[in-house]
């Protein structure tokens, strides 16, 4: 598990991350979310102590990074893929980092099995392409096995085979129940991975909730009904207070209430319904209304 | 400082130092460096003597060796250099910090690694140009006068090889501070040349002796060289030329650890 406790940084007069205050929990993809800017690479440096905080701090299951003797057997961070020597193989580079930490040299055989890096970890790295560093950088990230995992945009430069990979393997560390924390700015990558999503904007925590609540808690996920007597039916959601928007003569759409409140209110009223159903936001829509400031959800909203 | 976390990161600098080719580079090129500039060097003694420019008494050819330190010293700079510059140049020290939190850990192993790998270098070359000066310049056209002397010898290559190895730590103490390698290179000539022979030259007694004191008369005076730029031995004594170079070494040291500590990596 890491902990963030009023976590900020700032340069100069500018924050850059903002009192961030949660955790990322074990047996769960949490994905990280914000736009460029937002402070998610400065947060994730924090993480592994290679940013000093302006003030707060954090821990890695109540240690903080820099007390942590064998870091890499607890944490795993993939953060710049391109962060290797361009003149050292990816074999050699990994050889280097399990040494730092007494890690067996057999595991950089099985992580570059795992990545399925194989003959290319012999190169140079600097002569590998995007996708092949993404995957040496998931290579260094799991050499030491670590119980808490960390990519920043891992999909970077993958192929829809090596997007795929990914998401299988994020999937795997999670349900061995390790702690998994990945940031994106693909939506649709994230609503197929995550479990559970912090959104940040700005450096402040905008949501700290599970996929499924952020969806449904969006003002474009909403109920659909088809009913003859629609203006009735929409004059008593509304006074329910439902925000009610007419589709037609016979349809409307309201949000703010589940689609069992809005059945109820119907049958308590005697009206006719032909079609009751749930229209559900994607997650690019909700994230979308997050962060354009949306009122709705307000700041800090705990999960 | 935990002795079996720092023999681990000292196993892990080792490693990165020998998987990179511009390791050998350097080598190869100070290696030759070190012939090339010290046979130069004896040569021209040697042909000052056949020229009658010179008293024709006998010479050390590893004295050669010495002088061929203020060129030579540049190729292994350049390997010290690089093992801290490019970690920032890639980004590789986001993964090194991960793997190593304390700071200091890491400039202790880089220094650990870096201190024999200077001195056997140092000391290989100047043997190397030793033998080839000796091979070369101690046939009858020259009269014979240059000479290998045992026990000269070794202390001429022991003291090239202590001296390479402090401007080693000097320049990985400045890599540290400056973190690029333009400005690291820039830093370490400045100090170990520019400056120096700017303030020699500048003809005020005090700048002269300030300049002494600075890394490459205070190497030339710590080695025993007699024929240097500064036309003779350096004014004071060897353990002080010692003292002056490791105080440099140190303060760069210093600074690279306090900036290391201090800034974001």
């Amino acid at each position: 598990m890491i902990s963030l406790h009023g976590l900020s940084k700032r340069y100069g007069d500018k924050t850059v991350v903002s009192d961030l205050s949660l955790s990322i929990r074990p047996g769960a993809v949490t994905g990280f979310l914000g736009p460029n800017g937002a402070g998610k690479s400065t947060t994730m440096r924090m993480i592994v102590g290679l940013d000093r905080p302006s003030s707060g701090s954090v821990d890695i299951d109540g240690v903080p990074y820099s007390r942590l003797t064998e870091p890499l057997r607890k944490i795993g961070a993939l953060l710049d893929a391109r962060a290797v020597h361009p003149g050292r193989s990816g074999h050699a580079h990994l050889v280097a980092l399990a040494r730092s930490n007494g890690i067996p040299r057999r595991r950089v055989a099985e992580v570059l099995e795992t990545v399925g890096l194989g003959a290319a970890a012999r190169k140079r790295a600097g002569a590998l392409s995007l996708g092949m560093s993404q995957r040496l950088g998931i290579a260094a990230a799991l050499l030491g096995d670590p119980e808490v995992l960390m990519f920043d945009e891992p999909v970077n430069g993958l192929d829809t085979d090596g997007v795929r990979w990914v998401r299988g393997l994020m999937r795997g560390l999670a349900d061995e129940g390790r702690t998994v924390f990945v940031s994106s700015h693909l939506m649709s990558e994230m609503q197929l991975t995550a479990d559970h999503l912090v959104v940040i904007g700005k450096g402040r925590l905008i949501m700290d909730a599970p996929l499924a609540e952020v969806i449904a808690r969006s003002s474009l996920t909403a109920v659909v009904a088809r009913t003859p007597h629609a203006d009735d039916l929409a004059r008593r959601l509304s006074a329910a207070g439902m925000d009610v928007e007419r589709l037609g003569e016979n349809e409307l759409v309201a949000t703010g209430a589940a689609i069992e409140r809005v059945g109820d209110i119907a049958h308590e009223a005697g009206i006719r319904l032909h079609e009751l159903r749930t229209r559900e936001a994607s997650l690019e829509q909700a994230y979308q209304e997050l962060t354009e400031g949306s009122v709705e959800f307000g700041a800090g909203v705990a999960a | 400082m935990n002795p079996r976390l720092l023999a681990r990161t000292f196993g892990s600098e080792w490693a990165k130092l020998w998987s990179v080719r511009s390791t050998w580079w350097c080598l190869a090129a100070a290696t030759v460096l070190t012939v090339l500039s010290a046979l130069t060097l004896a040569g021209a003694t040697a042909a000052d003597i056949t020229n009658g420019r010179r008293p024709a008494v006998p010479f050390e050819v590893s004295e050669s060796v010495v002088s061929a330190t203020i060129f030579v010293q540049f190729a292994l700079t350049a390997l010290a250099m690089l093992a801290v510059t490019s970690e920032y140049s890639s980004g590789l020290i986001r993964g090194t910090l991960q793997a190593t939190p304390v700071r200091g850990r890491v400039l202790a192993a880089k220094a650990l690694v870096l201190v024999p790998v200077m001195f056997v270098a140092g000391v290989l070359a100047g043997a190397l140009a030793a033998v080839v000066n000796y091979a070369a310049l101690s046939i009858d056209v020259f009269g014979g006068y240059a000479t290998l002397t045992l026990g000269e010898t070794l202390a001429d290559l022991a003291s090239s090889g202590v001296f390479y190895a402090l401007i080693a730590l000097l320049t990985i103490g400045l890599g540290a501070a400056m973190r690029s390698a333009a400005g690291t290179l820039t830093a370490v000539f400045m100090l170990v040349m520019g400056l120096p022979l700017t303030l020699a030259m500048s003809g005020s007694a005090a700048a002269l002796e300030i300049s002494m004191r600075m890394p490459m008369f205070a190497g030339l005076a710590f080695m025993r060289s007699t024929d240097n730029l500064t036309g003779g031995l350096i004014p004071y004594s060897a353990l002080e030329g010692l003292a002056w170079l490791v105080g440099w070494a140190a303060a760069a040291l210093v600074a690279g650890y306090v900036v290391l500590r201090r800034r974001d990596a």
